[in-house]
C-alpha cells in the first residue's frame, strides 16, 4: 500500500525516439489506476519505468514519498503481472508462486502458508503441483497473479494481463480482478489498450496518446466530458460520431445544424456554452451512437442516411449508415424499442431518419480539437 | 460371385499414387545401400583397432585382420608399472575436465551477457569476436608457445598451460548458446528481477534450467576439444613424457623402432580413449542434438 507520484517523467530511447513525456500523475494509496491508449502510446513504457525495468530519461518516480529512479526493481517493493504470464516453465505452480519468497529466504513453513493462502483466493489449489504448460490460459494468468500477490508489495502493476485470453475468459477474469482488488486492497496500476477494461476496472483512467497524457479522470468523467476529440473517440464502443457543423447562437439559444437538421442545445450543455461565452462558428460536433434515435422525415431535426451495414448484436442493433454527404455514421438502437417488422426492415440501402437530443452533444474546437466546455 | 469381382476398380489417381510409392521405395533402397556402404568404410578402421587391441601375437604387421590369439595383455601392459599411459590418461582427463568447467562457465556467462544486457560496443564486440574466431587457432601457436614458455608452463608443466590456453578463448564461442538464450523470453528475466533475484540468481535458477540442452552441448564440446587434442598438446609438451596428453603419448609409440612391439598397445590405448566419449554421447545424445539444432535454427 503506497502512493505513487510521477513528476515530469520522460522516456527517450537510444535511437532518440521519445516514448513518454511530461508525465505528471499522483496516484493515491489503494487507488486503482488504469493507463489506456492505442499501441505505441507509451503506457507500457511508463509502467515499466515505475517497475524499474526501463531507465527513466527525465523526471522522478516516487513510491511512498521515496524517489526510486535509481533503485533496482527488487528494491522498489512492487509486484508485476505480465501480458505473457512470464511463468517459469520448469517450475511447478507452487514453486513459481514461492520463488520470490525463497529468494528472500523466508522460512519454508511461512512460504507454504502464504502460497496456500494465495492459491485459495485464486482457486488454483488443485493445480499447485502442475507445471505451467499443463494449465489453460486463464489458470496461468491466475498463477501469475498469485506470484505477484504472495509478495504483499506496496504497488501492484499489471501489464495487459488479459490480452492473451479469449473474449469470454477475459470478461470472467475482469470480474475476478475486481473481486481480487477488494481482497488484496493495495495500489494498482493497470495497463490496457481495451477501453472496456479501463472503464470497468479503474477508479481513475489515464488516457494516453503519442507519449502524452490526454486526460485523467474517473470513468464517468472521461465518458461524459472527454477533454478532446481523441478521448471522445477512444472511450466508448462503438466510437463517438463526429462531424463538422455550424454552432449558431440566436437570442441566447444555441443550435447545431448537422446535414440540414436543426437541433437546439438544451440542458446543462446549453448553460455551459453560455457560461464559456462560446460564439457562433464551425465546430466539431460529437454524438455517441447510443444517443441517436429513429425519427421520421417530417421531424425538423431529422438526419437522413442510408444503411450500409446492420450488425445485430442481440440486445441492440449497430447500424452503420452514410449521410447524404457521404459521411459515416454509427447508430446504436436497442432492439427492445423496435417492432419486429421495423427491425427486419433495417437492410442495406434503406433510408432511415435519425436524430438526437440537445443535451447529449459534445463540442470540440475544429482547430485544437479540444472540448469547448472543459 | 467371386472375390475378384467384388474388388473395386482403383481410380486413375490411386494408380498414379502407387507409382510414386514404387519410385520412393526404389530410391530409398539405393540411398540405404549407399549409406550402408559409407558406414562400412567409416567403421573399418575402428573395428580393426578394437580387434588389434585384443591381439596378443608377437608380430605386429600381419596380413589378416582378425587376431589368431586373443587376450587382455595389451590392456594390462598399459597399466603395468612403469608404463606412462596412466599419467597421460590422467593428464588428458584433468585438461579436459578443467577446460570443460572453465569454458562452460565463461561461455555461458558471456552468452547471457550478450543476450540480455545492452551496452555500448556490444554489437561491434560480437562481430569482432566472430571474425577473430574465423582465423585458425594454429596461427597463434608460436606466440602462445613463447608466452607459455616465459610463464614456465611448457614441457613438464604443459597441463596447466594447455588448460589456460583452452579456457582463455572460451568467450569466443558465445554464439550458439547466445542464440539459444535469445529464444528464452526476456519477460522471465524481468519477472525474476521483480521477484527479487539478482542477475546471477536469474542465470542459474531460471535461464540455465531452461537451457539444459545448450549447457550439455557446451560442456560436451568443451570436453571433446582437449580430449582429442594433438597438434597443440604436442607442441606445448615438447616431447617431455610428463607433459604429454594421451594422444601425443600414444603417438610417441609409433616411431619406427617402437611400432613393432607397441602397436597393439597403441590400439588398446585408442580404445580406452574412445570409450568415455562414446558413453557420454550415448547418454547425452538427445540433449546434444537439441543443443546444436536449437541454437542454430532459432539463433
Amino acid at each position: 500500500m503506497a502512493s505513487v507520484k510521477l513528476t515530469n517523467v520522460k522516456k527517450v530511447y537510444d535511437n532518440s525516439v521519445v516514448a513518454v513525456q511530461e508525465f505528471n500523475l499522483d496516484i493515491a494509496d489503494k487507488e486503482f489506476i488504469v493507463f489506456v491508449g492505442p499501441s505505441g502510446c507509451g503506457k507500457s513504457t511508463t509502467l515499466r519505468m515505475i517497475a524499474g525495468l526501463e531507465d527513466i530519461s527525465g523526471g522522478t518516480v516516487e513510491i511512498d514519498g521515496v524517489v526510486v529512479n535509481d533503485l533496482q526493481p527488487k528494491d522498489r517493493d512492487i509486484a508485476m503481472v505480465f501480458q505473457n504470464y512470464a511463468l517459469y516453465p520448469h517450475m511447478t505452480v507452487y514453486d513459481n508462486i514461492a520463488f520470490s519468497l525463497r529468494i528472500k529466504k523466508v522460512p519454508e513453513d511461512e512460504v507454504y502458508q502464504r502460497v496456500l493462502k494465495a492459491a485459495e483466493i485464486l482457486g488454483i489449489t488443485e493445480y499447485l503441483l502442475r507445471k505451467p504448460r499443463a494449465l489453460s490460459g486463464g489458470q496461468r494468468q491466475r498463477v501469475a497473479i498469485g506470484r505477484a500477490m504472495v509478495r504483499d508489495s506496496k504497488v501492484f502493476l499489471m501489464d495487459e494481463p488479459l490480452s492473451n485470453l479469449d473474449a469470454k475468459l477475459r470478461n470472467q477474469m475482469r470480474a475476478e480482478i475486481i473481486l481480487l482488488r477488494q481482497k488484496i486492497d493495495t495500489t494498482f496500476i493497470y495497463v490496457t489498450h481495451d477501453q472496456t477494461e479501463a472503464m470497468t476496472l479503474g477508479d481513475r483512467i489515464v488516457i494516453m496518446k503519442d507519449g502524452f497524457i490526454q486526460q485523467v479522470g474517473t470513468p464517468t468523467e472521461v465518458f461524459d466530458m472527454p477533454a478532446n476529440l481523441f478521448v471522445a473517440e477512444f472511450i466508448g464502443a462503438p466510437k463517438m460520431n463526429t462531424f463538422k457543423t455550424d454552432l449558431c447562437c440566436e437570442g441566447g439559444k444555441y443550435f447545431v445544424k448537422p446535414y440540414g437538421a436543426t437541433i437546439e442545445v438544451t440542458g446543462k450543455k446549453a448553460a455551459m456554452l453560455a457560461d464559456k461565452g462560446v460564439r457562433s462558428g464551425e465546430i466539431i460536433l460529437g454524438v455517441r451512437p447510443e444517443h441517436f434515435k429513429l425519427t421520421d422525415e417530417n421531424d425538423p431535426s431529422a438526419i437522413a442516411c442510408k444503411i450500409t451495414v446492420n450488425e445485430m448484436m442481440g440486445s441492440e442493433l449497430h447500424l452503420h449508415a452514410l449521410t447524404e454527404n457521404g459521411e459515416k455514421l454509427i447508430v446504436r438502437i436497442p432492439t427492445v424499442s423496435l417492432d419486429d417488422d421495423v427491425r427486419h426492415s433495417m437492410v442495406y440501402g434503406k433510408t432511415i431518419y435519425v436524430t438526437f437530443e440537445g443535451k447529449v452533444m459534445h463540442f470540440f474546437d475544429k482547430e485544437t480539437e479540444k472540448n469547448l466546455l472543459v | 460371385m467371386s472375390k475378384k469381382n467384388q474388388m473395386p476398380t482403383l481410380p486413375p489417381q490411386a494408380k498414379r499414387h502407387l507409382g510414386i510409392k514404387a519410385v520412393n521405395t526404389i530410391s530409398n533402397v539405393f540411398i540405404y545401400i549407399l549409406l550402408v556402404f559409407i558406414t562400412i568404410i567409416w567403421l573399418v578402421p575402428f573395428v580393426c583397432i578394437v580387434l588389434q587391441s585384443f591381439n596378443v601375437e608377437d608380430t605386429c604387421m600381419v596380413g589378416y585382420v582378425i587376431p589368431k590369439d586373443w587376450g587382455l595383455d595389451n590392456y594390462k601392459a598399459l597399466f603395468a608399472e612403469g608404463s606412462p599411459f596412466l599419467k597421460w590418461y590422467l593428464n588428458t582427463f584433468i585438461i579436459a575436465l578443467c577446460t570443460a568447467v572453465g569454458q562452460t562457465v565463461i561461455q555461458l556467462c558471456m552468452s547471457y551477457t550478450l543476450s540480455r544486457f545492452r551496452f555500448k560496443m556490444r554489437k561491434p564486440l560480437m562481430k569482432f569476436m566472430l571474425i577473430l574466431g574465423m582465423f585458425p587457432g594454429m596461427l597463434g601457436m608460436i606466440i602462445l608457445y613463447n608466452v607459455l614458455a616465459d610463464m614456465g608452463l611448457t614441457q613438464a608443466n604443459a597441463v596447466p598451460g594447455l588448460i589456460l590456453v583452452n579456457i582463455a578463448s572460451a568467450g569466443m564461442g558465445y554464439y550458439v548458446s547466445k542464440g539459444f538464450f535469445d529464444t528464452i523470453p526476456k519477460s522471465l528475466d524481468e519477472a525474476a528481477r521483480i521477484d527479487g533475484a539478482t542477475r546471477m540468481q536469474i542465470l542459474y535458477r531460471v535461464i540455465l534450467p531452461l537451457a539444459k540442452p545448450i549447457v550439455i552441448y557446451t560442456v560436451l564440446s568443451a570436453f571433446m576439444g582437449p580430449w582429442g587434442d594433438f597438434v597443440f598438446a604436442r607442441y606445448i609438451s615438447m616431447n617431455n613424457i610428463n607433459g604429454m596428453n594421451v594422444a601425443v603419448g600414444l603417438n610417441s609409440w609409433l616411431t619406427a623402432d617402437a611400432i613393432a612391439y607397441k602397436y597393439t598397445q597403441f590400439c588398446a590405448g585408442g580404445v580406452l580413449v574412445a570409450l568415455p566419449v562414446t558413453l557420454l554421447f550415448l547418454f547425452l545424445q538427445k540433449y546434444y542434438v537439441e543443443g546444436v539444432t536449437g541454437g542454430a535454427v532459432k539463433g
